[in-house]
C-alpha cells in the first residue's frame, strides 16, 4: 500500500491507456507522456504498461505502507524522510512508513511515480487508467485525494532489460525543437497561407488545456472550404481547427470524432513533449521529414 | 489512392481514413458499414480497431503503414463488388423508454410551432438508424430525425448536461451516456444505462443498429 498523505492538486492512476474502445467512444486516455511513465516503471522493474501516478499542479507527500522499491521521474524535488533523494540514481528503497515529499519541476507539466509492482488498482475493459469524465477506470474513477491508500501489485520475479536512464534536462537557453506533425486529413482545405500560418508562426499553449485537448493562442487558422464534416474518428495529436481559427490539440482524453477540419497531427513521439509544456509556454510546428 | 470514389488519407502515422462522401445520408452510410465489414473479414495483420463513422472508415493498425494503405486500397476498389461480408456483430434492435419532460420542450414548440404531444408523437413513431459512436463512450448519433424537428444546435452550450438525457439537434438525435457539456436541445430522459465499463458489451449501441423511443410516463 502507499498512502496519499498530503495529494496534489491533481493526480490520477495511468497505464499506457486503452488501446481498442474507440468504436463505442471510449478515448485511448492513458498516461499524457507515456514515455516518462514507461521510464519510471523500468527503472523499478515493471513492465512498460504497469499503472502509476501521473501527478501535476503542485507538491504531495506519500507514505509507504510497507518496504518498496518506488521512483518519481519529471520531479523538481524529491525528499526522502526529508533528506534530497539521490535523483542521479532514483529508485529508492524504502521503508515501511518513509514519508516522499514530491515538488514538480517548474518547467514540467507532468511528473510520475512508479512503485515496483505497479499501482493494482482494478482493470476496467483492459486498463488500469482513470476516465474522469466517465468516473471509471483507475482509484474510483476519479482524481487521487489526501488519505487514499493505493494497492501495490505483486512485482515480476525477474527484472526486465537494463536500467533506463530518465531523460537530460534540455541545456538551458537551448533553443528548443519544433514539434513534429503529419498533414492531416483535411490539409487539402486549406491553403498555402493557412498551412504556412501553422508551420511558421509561435503558439501560445492556453491556460484551457486539459488532458482533453490543448487550446492554442496564436494567429488564427482559416480554412478555405466549408469548415464543418459529418463527424470522423480523431486520435490524440490532431490539430483540430474550430470556425474561429484557434486551433486545439487533442489528448488523450479527448473525443474520438469530431466534426472539424484537422489541419494535422502531432507526431506521436512528440506528443509527449508538447503534453509536458505548461500554459504560457511557446510552440513551434514543422512538418515531419 | 482512390478506389471508386474513396480517397484515403492519413490521420497520424498509425491511422488511415477511407473518406466515401461528404454527406449525411443512409445510402452512404450503407457503404461504410459495407466497407468496414470487408475490412473487419479481411484479417489484415497490424489492425487494431476499425471506426466507421458518417461517411468514412477509419483503420488504426500497427505496423507497416504503406502495407496496409495498399490493402485498404484494393479493399475500397472492391466496394462496388457483390460479396458483403456479414457485419461482425449482428444490428440490433434497441428500444428506450423516454420521459418526455426535458427543459427545451417549450423552446422546441415555439421554434417549430408544433405542440409538445407532436414533439413526442414525432420523435417516438420513428426508428433511427446508429450512424456512428463517438464523442464520450456510448453516444449514438442517431438519425434521421422528422424534418419539422431540425433545429440548429443552443447558441450556448450548457456547461453540464446529466446522463440519460435525450437530446435533439439538426437531424439527430442522441442519448447522453454521461454527464458532460452539451449543445444539443433536451427532451427528455431515460433510466435506460447507454454505458456500463462493468458490462459486456460496455456500450448499449453499436454503429449499424436501430433504436425506437417510447414515451413513458
Amino acid at each position: 500500500m502507499i498512502l496519499l498523505e498530503k495529494a496534489p492538486p491533481f493526480a490520477t492512476v495511468q497505464d499506457l491507456g486503452w488501446p481498442t474502445g474507440r468504436a463505442m467512444g471510449l478515448p485511448q486516455c492513458g498516461a499524457m507522456d507515456p514515455l516518462l511513465l514507461g521510464r519510471a516503471n523500468a527503472l523499478v522493474g515493471n513492465l512498460p504498461g504497469a499503472a502509476g501516478i501521473e501527478w501535476a499542479l503542485g507538491p504531495g507527500v506519500l507514505r509507504a505502507g510497507f518496504a518498496c522499491e518506488l521512483t518519481v521521474l519529471g520531479a523538481g524535488e524529491v525528499l526522502l524522510d526529508g533528506e534530497p533523494a539521490d535523483m542521479a540514481h532514483p529508485v529508492w528503497s524504502l521503508e515501511p512508513g518513509a514519508r516522499v515529499t514530491v515538488t514538480p519541476d517548474r518547467d514540467q507539466r507532468f511528473l510520475y511515480v512508479a512503485v515496483r509492482g505497479g499501482i493494482d488498482v482494478p482493470v476496467v475493459l483492459g486498463s488500469r487508467s482513470t476516465y474522469l469524465p466517465g468516473g471509471f477506470g483507475g482509484f474510483e474513477g476519479r482524481r487521487l485525494k489526501a488519505g487514499d491508500l493505493l494497492p501495490v501489485g505483486p512485482a515480476l520475479h525477474t527484472r526486465l532489460g537494463g536500467l533506463v536512464h530518465p531523460r537530460a534536462a534540455p541545456d538551458a537557453g537551448a533553443e528548443e525543437m519544433p514539434i513534429r506533425v503529419t498533414r492531416g486529413p483535411q490539409w487539402d482545405r486549406f491553403d498555402q497561407a493557412a498551412r504556412r500560418t501553422l508551420l511558421e508562426s509561435r503558439f501560445r499553449i492556453s491556460a484551457s488545456s486539459d488532458r482533453m485537448g490543448y487550446r492554442l493562442e496564436g494567429p488564427a487558422i482559416v480554412p478555405s472550404r466549408t469548415a464543418t464534416l459529418p463527424s470522423e474518428a480523431a486520435c490524440p495529436g490532431a490539430i483540430q481547427i474550430p470556425d474561429g481559427g484557434a486551433p486545439i490539440v487533442l489528448m488523450p482524453d479527448g473525443p474520438t470524432v469530431g466534426g472539424y477540419p484537422k489541419i494535422a497531427v502531432v507526431v506521436r513521439d512528440d506528443l509527449r513533449c508538447l503534453a509536458q509544456y505548461l500554459p504560457g509556454h511557446e510552440v513551434r510546428f514543422r512538418e515531419a521529414g | 489512392m482512390s478506389g471508386f470514389g474513396a480517397t484515403i488519407v492519413p490521420l497520424g502515422e498509425q491511422a488511415w481514413t477511407v473518406v466515401l462522401g461528404e454527406t449525411v445520408d443512409r445510402m452512404l452510410h450503407q457503404r461504410v458499414t459495407a466497407l468496414a465489414a470487408r475490412i473487419a473479414a479481411a484479417r489484415i495483420p497490424g489492425l487494431v480497431e476499425i471506426v466507421p463513422a458518417y461517411a468514412t472508415v477509419t483503420v488504426f493498425f500497427e505496423g507497416d503503414a504503406e502495407e496496409i494503405r495498399r490493402k485498404l486500397v484494393a479493399l475500397s476498389h472492391h466496394e462496388r463488388s457483390e460479396v458483403i461480408p456479414p457485419p461482425e456483430a449482428m444490428p440490433e434492435l434497441h428500444v428506450i423508454p423516454v420521459r418526455y419532460d426535458g427543459p427545451d420542450l417549450a423552446y422546441i414548440a415555439t421554434e417549430t410551432g408544433l405542440t409538445r404531444q407532436q414533439i413526442i408523437q414525432r420523435h417516438s413513431s420513428r426508428e433511427y438508424l446508429v450512424y456512428l459512436l463517438g464523442f464520450v463512450p456510448g453516444f449514438g448519433y442517431l438519425g434521421d430525425l422528422d424534418p419539422s424537428l431540425v433545429l440548429p444546435r443552443r447558441a450556448t452550450p450548457r456547461t453540464r448536461v446529466p446522463a440519460g438525457s435525450v437530446a435533439i439537434a439538426g437531424a439527430q438525435t442522441a442519448v447522453y451516456p454521461l454527464a458532460t457539456p452539451g449543445g444539443w436541445h433536451l427532451i427528455g430522459t431515460t433510466t435506460t444505462v447507454m454505458f456500463d465499463p462493468a458490462r459486456e458489451p460496455a456500450a448499449l449501441l453499436k454503429a449499424g443498429d436501430r433504436v425506437r423511443f417510447e414515451p413513458v410516463a
